[in-house]
């Protein structure tokens, strides 16, 4: 599926995905927009000591039960107003995993069999571009 | 061997190019990121973010605790800014000289430099006409408190806002060059006089002659060896100040690093009943024109994103992540920006030539950030919001120092005809030569001190 990570890292960026952005009646959850099929439209941009480095952490993440996962998406939230040492790792994979998550998210590029309201319909977001 | 290689093309590598070409110098510009026209810019929000950013997107502090946003393009920055244009005041140039003892750093030495340039480009200012729902907002809550207000001015002309142009789509590039971006009004202009332009160029360290100077770097994955009678250093605070460091000049310029400023700003969303649409038409028409919040050093912009900005922006997630994102178009959005200490900013390479931005804020810039916050709290209440988010996140737009003016070598690092203290064939005149932070968008600036060396160098 992605010809820079690993599957299992797709698949952690797809469970921490779902944590982030769970869905409900009117937006689909991250892993049934499907974004994700797209994630290396983003990562072929990124350093790639970065890449290596963050799709090895999302592979051993991918294997986590999900009560882990649910708690590093908490600490990685409250690593803000927190202070330095393994705080400091938390602020980093929060912005890089929120990062992927979100931009695969709130983009036009849905997955294959995707046929819901896209996010960007569901938060009602559209704008005109006049080219000429 | 070519009179001037330039390395960097966002807001002074851009305009000294086109200068120095119309002087009927040979030229060559150098640029990391690629070339995109028009045309080509990126049209989502995802793939201009990744593409036109060092970092593929965000850059961090070592503590993670600031991002910095910096383009990576031909054209850099001023491509993917607002393009806010603002002479400096008194307040600002009387500091800078201070710290430099450069004494031509004043309004009436460079009020004609500001001249040139400005008519370089189109300018407008905006007008209530051009007002969306947000800038309503906030100039109705100002009002309502009192707060000063004034109206920005852009570079920019045609932008097509009456006929339904949303302006946010050209914080990925203008496609229609209709900003006025040091692409538009001096890159593709001295393109037709002769300019060379080589993209995805990555310099990484100069050594000085007599009589040249020789940049080594990487082009398109191959290492390349550049030649030129004089170097101009334009890549910012931290291409300039990295290429420095990686040049080894920290030996004999101990002030090389110290000093990075970067106007930490601040985002807070008020939630309305209605929707507010910030999105919509011309999206940053005004900002906080009171001279209390001047001297109190932060100053508040009427400002937006696009969503995936945005949903960064909030540290939430699940459930309160989508309820936030569902109220996208009814928030209005303030951000304060803080004046910011040079003492807390220093900038340093690793081992292997990798850049590390230490900053930390200084009792007085955080006692300025909550003055800001505050005031931008008091704006919404005032203007009804049912509930005020305050982002947890800064970030850097404009980053500054590194590099700073000066008359002496021992806290300096260019001297006042813009030349490395001890390197006379390499000049730089971009944000990385700011003492301090002056609290003003500093795109025209460094335009107009990049203008001033511009006439020096084809007057010599």
């Amino acid at each position: 599926m992605s010809r820079l990570i690993s599957n299992a890292a797709v698949r952690g960026i797809v469970r921490l995905g779902n944590i982030i952005i769970p869905g409900d009646g009117d937006m689909p959850s991250y892993e049934e927009f499907g974004g994700f099929e797209h994630v290396d439209d983003l990562l072929e941009h990124a350093p790639k000591s970065d890449i290596g480095d963050l799709g090895l952490l999302l592979s051993i993440l991918s294997f986590m039960p999900k009560f882990v996962l649910v708690w590093l998406v908490n600490k990685m939230a409250a690593s803000h107003a927190k202070g330095n040492g393994l705080w400091v790792l938390m602020r980093q994979l929060d912005m890089g995993i929120r990062g992927i998550v979100l931009s695969t998210y709130y983009t036009e590029k849905g997955g294959a069999s995707f046929s819901g309201t896209a996010p960007l319909d569901g938060i009602d977001y559209s704008i005109t571009r006049m080219e000429n | 061997m070519k009179d001037f290689v330039i390395v960097g093309s966002g807001s002074s590598g851009g305009i000294l190019a086109r200068i120095l070409q119309e002087g009927g110098a040979d030229v060559t510009l150098i640029e990391a990121g690629k070339f995109f026209r028009k045309e080509t810019f990126p049209r989502t929000e995802a793939a201009y973010s990744s593409q036109l950013f060092w970092g593929g997107g965000l850059e961090f502090d070592d503590k993670a605790k600031s991002a910095y946003l910096r383009a990576k393009c031909v054209g850099g920055t001023t491509n993917v800014n607002q393009c806010l244009m603002n002479r400096f005041d008194d307040l600002a140039l009387d500091d800078w000289r201070e710290r430099s003892g450069v004494d031509w750093l004043t309004l009436d030495t460079l009020n004609p430099h500001y001249g040139k340039v400005e008519d370089m480009m189109e300018l407008h200012t905006f007008e209530k006409k051009d007002f969306n729902r947000n800038a309503e907002l906030f100039t109705g809550g100002c009002d309502k408190i009192g707060y000063g207000w004034k109206f920005l001015q852009r570079g920019q002309k045609d932008c097509k806002i009456e006929e339904g142009n949303d302006c946010i789509g050209c914080l990925g590039g203008c496609q229609r060059d209709s900003k006025q971006s040091t692409l538009v009004i001096g890159i593709q202009v001295a393109e037709k006089l002769g300019l060379e332009v080589l993209s995805e160029f990555e310099a990484d360290s100069v050594t000085h002659f007599d009589d040249h100077v020789v940049l080594k770097g990487e082009h398109e994955g191959q290492n390349k060896e550049i030649s030129a009678r004089r170097m101009i250093l334009a890549g910012g605070s931290f291409g300039t100040t990295k290429i420095l460091l990686n040049s080894g000049l920290k030996k004999t310029l101990p002030a090389l690093g110290k000093g990075f400023c970067q106007h930490p700003q601040y985002m807070a969303f008020g939630i309305f009943d209605e929707p507010v649409d910030s999105h919509k038409g011309a999206f940053q028409t005004v900002a906080s024109g009171d001279p209390k919040m001047r001297k109190a050093g932060f100053k508040l912009e009427n400002v937006f994103a696009p969503p995936i900005a945005v949903g960064m922006l909030f540290n939430s997630f699940g459930v309160e992540h989508q309820r936030l994102m569902k109220k996208y178009r009814y928030m209005a959005c303030i951000e304060a920006a803080v004046r910011d200490q040079p003492e807390g900013g220093e900038l340093d390479v690793d081992k292997k030539g990798n850049l590390i931005v230490r900053k930390t804020l200084t009792e007085q810039d955080l006692v300025r950030a909550d003055k800001g916050i505050e005031a931008i709290n008091n704006v919404f209440a005032a203007a009804g919001a049912k509930e005020v988010i305050d982002s947890p996140f800064y970030f850097g737009l404009h980053l500054m120092g590194g590099c700073s003016f000066g008359v002496d070598p021992g806290k300096s690092v260019i001297n006042p005809d813009f030349q490395v203290h001890g390197h006379k064939n390499i000049y730089v005149a971009d944000s990385s030569v700011f003492p301090s932070a002056p609290g003003i968008n500093p795109s025209l600036t460094i335009m107009t001190l990049s203008q001033r060396l511009g006439e020096q160098l084809l007057n010599n």
